[in-house]
C-alpha cells in the first residue's frame, strides 16, 4: 500500500478511518435503534391512541347523555311531550334536538314503542329496533351506542328517560357518524379513524379519498385490538380494529411514515454531523499528521543531505515535544559527524607536519580538472635537504619543512594549491597558468627560497629545484603529470638550473617505467626483489673469494626484469633509498648464512649515489654487522665512479666513515667517470673495478688492453686490489691473470645465480 | 309520617258513622321477599252501590325539599292544599292525565287548593327539585288505607257486603289483581298481600348546602 509509505498519510488514514468506522457504526446503530424504537413507539402510540379513542368515545357518549338528560329535564320539553299532540311533540323534538345537534330524535313509550320519530313524523308507532339498548337504559337510567339505522347509516344514539318526575317516556337522540365525526376523533387521538359496518363498507373516515378507496381493498377483518402492519396505497400503517357498538368497527391507523419522519430527520442531522466531523477530522488529522510528519520529513531530508556529504546545519525544529528532542539529538549527531568527518578528512587530506594538503588531496584536485581547464603542476624539491636533516637532526629538518611550507604559501597565487608530496618535495597546482606566468612564478619561488631560513637562531641556506608540467599539454593523467613534473625537477636539479619544464625534458622514461614506480613499492612489500650472486674469482689462486650481489626484479607478469630497466629510475626517484637497506640486510644475512656453512666469501653490494650520501648508511651497516655477527671484512660496498662525483666531498666523508668501521670499499665502473687520480688517491677504498667496457674489448682493442694493464698497475701502485668484470673468455682470463689482475668476474666464470644455486655451483667447481 | 297518615279523616268519619255494626279488614303488605311494604294503597271498592263521599280537603306539604306525604289517597273531588314549609319556592306540577296542573313558583300557601276531581293516579313533581316526588291516588270509594312502615294497613267501620280489594303502590312493578271480599257485619278479616315494588331514589336528593337550600 503506497498510501502507507508516508507517515503523514498513515496517521491521517488511520485517524479518519477509525472515525469513519465509528460514525458508520453509530449511524447503523442509530438506524437500527430507530427502527426498533419506531416499531415499539408506534405500537405504543397506537395502543395509547386506541385507549384514547375509547376514552373519547366514552366521554363523547357521556356528554351526549348528559346533554340529552338536561334536555329531557327541560320543563317546557316535558310539558310539550305531556300534551301528546303529535305536531307539538314533533316540533319540540326538532327544536330541542337542534339545541344539542341531534339529527334524529325519538320518543319511546316506557315499553319500547316508538311514539314519535323526527325522521318519519307520519309513521305510526312501532317497536324500537334497539331493545337491548333500551333495556340497558332501564337498568342504568340512560344508555348510548353506535348503531346502524335502517338505512345502514351509523348513528351514535343515546336513550334517556323523561322524568315527570317519575319515568314517563324515553327520548332517543341520534348523531350521525360521518366523516366530520371521524376527523374530529382523528384530531383528538392522533390516529387515522375509519368506521366500517359489519356488513362491509366504509361509513366514515378521516382518510383522504384515495386512501379510503384503498382501504376498501384491505383485509381489515383480520385486524383486532393487537396492532398489525397494514399497507395502504404504498404507505405503511400500524392498525387496530375496535368494536364500535355491536354493528360497526372502527379502524385506527398510525402512519409509520409520520412516526419515522422525526427519526429520519434525526438521522439526517446525524448524517450531516458525521459528514462534517469526518471532514473536520480529515483536515485536522492531516494538519496534525503534517505537524508530526513535517519535522520528521525535514529530518529525513537532512539525513539524506548528510548521506550525500552535506553537513551544513539543518533548519532546527523547535517543537518542545519528542520530535523537537529528536531534532536536537539529530543536530548534535550532525555536528558530531561533521566534526569527525572534518577530522578524518584532515587526516586523509592534510600533511600533518606542515598542515598543507597532502599528495592525495592534490591528486584529487588534479582529477577534478575538466578537459577545457588549463593548469600547471610545479614540483619543488629542496636541494641538500638530506645533509641538513642528517647534520642538524630530524627536529630541525621538520622545522625547516614547516618554515619552507609557510614561506611557499605566502607566494602561492590566488586559487592555487600547495601540497607537500613527501619528504622535502612540495607541489603547486595553479589553474589557468600559461608557460610564461609559470616561469615567472618559478622565479619568484626560487627567489623566495634564497633568503636564509632562521631556525632557533641558526641561519640555513636552502635552495630548490622546480619541475613543471602543464595540463593537459603534458598529460591528462594525474600520475603522468606529477611524474613528468618530478622528472623535470630531477633534470633541473641535475643541471642545477633551478627550473625546467616537462616539455624540455622530454617524455622521460617509457610508460613501462612510469608504471614501474607504483609497482616497485608493491614489489618491495611482496618481496619481488631478489638477489642474484656472481662469483668473484681470485685469478692467481683460481679460487672463488667472493660474490657480487646483483638485484633482480621477479615481476609476476613481466618475468625477470634486468636491473638496468629500473635501477636508474629508482635512483632518480630516490626510491632506491628504500630498496637499498633491504638489500644490505639480505646480503648480510646471506653472508652470515654462508659463513656458517664454511663458505668464507666476501659479498659485495652496489650503492647508488643517494645511498652513499644517506647519512644513515654507516649506522645501518654497523647494526647489520652486529646483528648478523659478521666481521666488517665480510662485506664490500661497491660505489660507481659517477656516484662519487655527484657530491665528491660528502662521498669522501661517508666513505671514510664506512672504512672506519672496517668495511671493504670498491670503486665500481672505474674508467667510465671523470674521477681524478688525486681524488681517487684520497679515497679510503680497497678495490678498483675496471669498467667492463674495457674488458669486453680486450681482444679487439690494444688501447683498451693497455688501459687495463696500466690501470692494474696503477691500482697496485695505490695499494688497491684490481677487479676485472665482464670476462667472457678463457683468453681474457688468461691475459688478465698474466697482467696481474687480482680478481675476475664475468659470464665465463659464472653468470649471476640465486643464492640457493650458488653453493651447488661452488661445490661443482671444486670438483673440477 | 305513617302514623299521621293513619289518622286520615275519611276513615275516622266512616268509623264514627257505622260504629254499631262495623266490620274491618287488616292487610299485611309484603314484597315477595317478605319485606313489609310502606305506602301501599289498600282500597276496597263495593261490588255495587258506591256511596257518595263528602267533599274533603287534604294537604301535601313541601318540607325539607320533599313532598309530605309521599302517597296521598283521596276520594274524587277532594281539594288538596300544597303549603310550602321551606324557606324557598317550589314549582309543583303534574303531567298525569287525571289532573294536569301546575303551581308556578310560590312560597307559603298557594291562593287556592287543587281540586282532584277525576279518579286515577297522579304523579306530582317539583320543577326545581327533580327528586321531589309525590303520588296522589284518587279513588271513588271512601274505604281505603295506606300501609305503614310495618306494611300493615287497616280499614275499619266497613258495612257488611261484597267488595273488591285493590292493592296498589306508586312503584309497583305489576298490577296486582283485585281480591273479592265478603264482609259480615262484625268481621275483622286479615289479608296477607304481596306486591313487587321497585326501589325509590331514582333521582338522588342532594344534601342541603350551608344555607339549607
Amino acid at each position: 500500500m503506497t498510501v502507507f509509505r508516508s507517515l503523514e498519510r498513515r496517521i491521517a488514514v488511520v485517524f479518519v478511518g477509525l472515525l469513519v468506522f465509528v460514525m458508520v457504526l453509530m449511524l447503523l446503530i442509530v438506524g437500527r435503534s430507530s427502527e426498533v424504537i419506531i416499531g415499539a413507539e408506534s405500537q405504543r402510540q397506537l395502543a395509547a391512541g386506541a385507549r384514547n379513542f375509547s376514552n373519547l368515545i366514552e366521554r363523547d357518549r357521556r356528554q351526549l347523555e348528559l346533554a340529552a338528560s338536561v334536555l329531557a329535564g327541560d320543563f317546557g320539553f316535558r310539558e310539550a311531550i305531556a300534551t301528546q299532540d303529535r305536531a307539538t311533540v314533533l316540533s319540540v323534538l326538532r327544536n330541542h334536538g337542534s339545541r344539542i345537534g341531534a339529527r334524529m330524535m325519538m320518543i319511546l313509550s316506557l315499553n319500547g314503542e316508538v311514539l314519535f320519530d323526527t325522521r318519519r313524523p307520519a309513521e305510526a308507532s312501532h317497536t324500537f329496533l334497539f331493545q337491548a339498548l333500551l333495556d340497558r337504559a332501564k337498568q342504568e337510567e340512560r344508555s348510548g351506542d353506535v348503531v346502524l339505522m335502517e338505512d345502514m347509516r351509523p348513528y351514535q344514539i343515546v336513550i334517556v328517560p323523561i322524568m315527570a318526575p317519575v319515568r314517563t317516556a324515553w327520548v332517543v337522540m341520534g348523531f350521525p357518524v360521518e366523516d366530520t365525526w371521524a376527523e374530529e376523533f382523528s384530531r383528538s387521538s392522533g390516529l387515522d379513524v375509519s368506521v366500517v359496518s359489519a356488513a362491509g363498507g366504509i361509513r366514515a373516515s378521516s382518510l383522504p379519498p384515495a386512501l379510503r378507496q384503498a382501504l376498501t381493498a384491505v383485509q381489515w377483518e383480520a385486524l383486532d385490538e393487537q396492532p398489525k402492519q397494514l399497507t395502504l396505497a404504498g404507505y405503511h400503517y400500524h392498525a387496530v380494529s375496535l368494536a364500535l357498538g355491536s354493528q360497526a368497527r372502527v379502524l385506527l391507523m398510525l402512519s409509520l411514515e409520520r412516526s419515522e419522519a422525526v427519526f429520519r430527520n434525526l438521522e439526517h442531522i446525524l448524517f450531516i454531523i458525521a459528514a462534517c466531523s469526518i471532514g473536520l477530522f480529515v483536515v485536522g488529522s492531516f494538519s496534525l499528521a503534517r505537524r508530526i510528519a513535517g519535522p520528521v520529513n525535514h529530518l529525513v531530508r537532512a539525513a539524506q543531505r548528510f548521506e550525500a556529504g552535506d553537513y551544513s546545519p539543518a533548519a532546527t525544529v523547535s517543537a518542545p515535544d519528542e520530535i523537537g528532542q529528536l531534532a536536537a539529538s539529530f543536530e548534535h549527531m550532525r555536528a558530531g559527524i561533521a566534526a569527525r568527518e572534518q577530522k578524518i578528512s584532515r587526516l586523509a587530506y592534510e600533511d600533518t607536519l606542515t598542515g598543507l594538503p597532502n599528495r592525495t588531496r592534490l591528486t584529487e584536485s588534479l582529477s577534478a580538472l575538466g578537459p577545457d581547464d588549463h593548469a600547471v603542476i610545479a614540483v619543488l624539491d629542496l636541494d641538500r635537504f638530506a645533509p641538513i636533516n642528517d647534520a642538524l637532526g630530524h627536529r630541525v629538518g621538520d622545522s625547516l619543512l614547516q618554515l619552507v611550507g609557510s614561506r611557499l604559501l605566502e607566494i602561492m597565487p590566488q586559487g592555487g594549491m600547495l601540497a607537500r608530496l613527501w619528504g622535502d618535495e612540495f607541489a603547486f597546482l595553479i589553474e589557468k597558468a600559461e608557460p610564461e606566468t609559470a616561469r615567472q612564478f618559478a622565479e619568484r619561488l626560487l627567489e623566495a627560497l634564497r633568503k636564509p631560513i632562521d631556525i632557533d637562531g641558526q641561519k640555513l641556506d636552502v635552495s630548490g629545484s622546480i619541475g613543471m608540467a602543464f595540463y593537459p599539454d603534458d598529460g591528462c593523467d594525474m600520475d603522468v603529470l606529477l611524474r613528468r613534473a618530478e622528472l623535470a625537477m630531477y633534470a633541473a636539479k641535475q643541471r642545477q638550473c633551478g627550473c625546467m619544464f616537462a616539455a624540455e625534458v622530454g617524455e622521460g622514461p617509457p610508460p613501462e617505467q612510469l608504471s614501474l614506480i607504483g609497482e616497485m613499492r608493491q614489489a618491495l612489500e611482496c618481496n619481488q626483489f631478489v638477489l642474484y650472486y656472481q662469483p668473484k674469482l681470485d685469478l692467481a689462486a683460481n679460487q672463488v673469494v667472493g660474490a657480487e650481489a646483483l638485484l633482480r626484479w621477479q615481476h609476476p607478469e613481466r618475468g625477470l626484469i634486468p636491473p638496468g630497466n629500473f635501477i636508474p629510475f629508482a635512483e632518480k626517484t630516490g626510491f632506491i633509498r628504500e630498496i637499498t637497506p633491504r638489500l644490505l640486510e639480505d646480503i648480510a644475512a646471506q653472508a652470515a648464512s654462508w659463513r656458517e656453512r664454511g663458505m668464507q666469501l666476501v659479498l659485495s653490494a652496489n650503492l647508488s649515489a643517494r645511498d652513499l650520501l644517506n647519512p644513515g648508511l654507516v649506522r645501518l651497516m654497523r647494526e647489520l654487522l652486529e646483528t648478523y655477527g659478521l666481521s666488517p671484512q665480510a662485506l664490500c660496498l661497491e660505489i660507481t665512479e659517477s656516484a662519487l662525483m655527484e657530491d665528491p666531498m660528502l662521498a669522501q666523508a661517508h666513505l671514510a666513515e664506512l672504512a672506519g668501521i672496517g668495511l671493504k670499499l670498491s670503486i665500481d665502473d672505474y674508467g667510465a667517470g671523470q674521477a681524478s687520480l688525486a681524488y681517487l688517491k684520497s679515497l679510503p677504498v680497497h678495490e678498483l673495478k675496471i669498467d667492463q667496457s674495457f674488458i669486453n674489448s680486450l681482444a679487439l682493442s690494444p688501447k683498451d688492453a693497455a688501459i687495463v694493464r696500466s690501470t692494474v698497475a696503477l691500482g697496485h701502485a695505490l695499494g688497491l686490489s684490481v677487479v676485472a668484470e665482464g670476462i667472457e673468455s678463457q683468453t681474457d682470463l688468461d691475459w688478465l691473470r698474466e697482467v696481474g689482475c687480482d680478481i675476475g668476474q664475468g659470464y665465463f666464470i659464472a653468470r649471476p645465480m640465486p643464492a640457493a644455486d650458488f653453493s651447488a655451483w661452488l661445490t661443482r667447481r671444486a670438483l673440477i | 309520617m305513617s302514623k299521621w297518615v293513619l289518622a286520615a279523616l275519611p276513615v275516622a268519619m266512616l268509623g264514627w258513622a257505622c260504629a254499631a255494626n262495623a266490620a274491618s279488614i287488616n292487610a299485611m303488605v309484603r314484597t315477595p321477599d317478605g319485606i313489609p311494604v310502606e305506602d301501599a294503597a289498600v282500597v276496597l271498592n263495593p261490588a255495587s252501590g258506591m256511596p257518595r263521599p263528602a267533599l274533603r280537603r287534604a294537604t301535601i306539604e313541601q318540607r325539607d325539599r320533599e313532598f309530605q306525604p309521599y302517597l296521598t289517597i283521596v276520594t274524587k273531588g277532594t281539594a288538596i292544599d300544597f303549603p310550602n314549609r321551606d324557606p324557598f319556592k317550589h314549582h309543583v306540577y303534574s303531567f298525569s292525565p287525571p289532573n294536569v296542573f301546575e303551581i308556578k313558583l310560590y312560597a307559603d300557601k298557594p291562593a287556592k287548593p287543587i281540586l282532584f276531581d277525576k279518579s286515577g293516579e297522579v304523579v306530582l313533581g317539583c320543577n326545581i327539585h327533580d327528586w321531589m316526588e309525590a303520588h296522589v291516588l284518587v279513588v271513588e270509594t271512601p274505604w281505603f288505607a295506606k300501609s305503614g312502615a310495618d306494611g300493615s294497613a287497616t280499614i275499619k267501620h266497613l258495612p257488611a257486603g261484597a267488595y273488591r280489594l285493590r292493592l296498589w303502590h306508586p312503584r309497583q312493578r305489576a298490577v296486582v289483581a283485585d281480591v273479592k271480599v265478603e264482609l259480615k257485619s262484625t268481621d275483622a278479616q286479615h289479608f296477607d298481600m304481596t306486591i313487587d315494588v321497585a326501589p325509590r331514589a331514582v333521582v338522588k336528593k342532594p344534601p342541603p348546602d350551608a344555607g339549607g337550600y
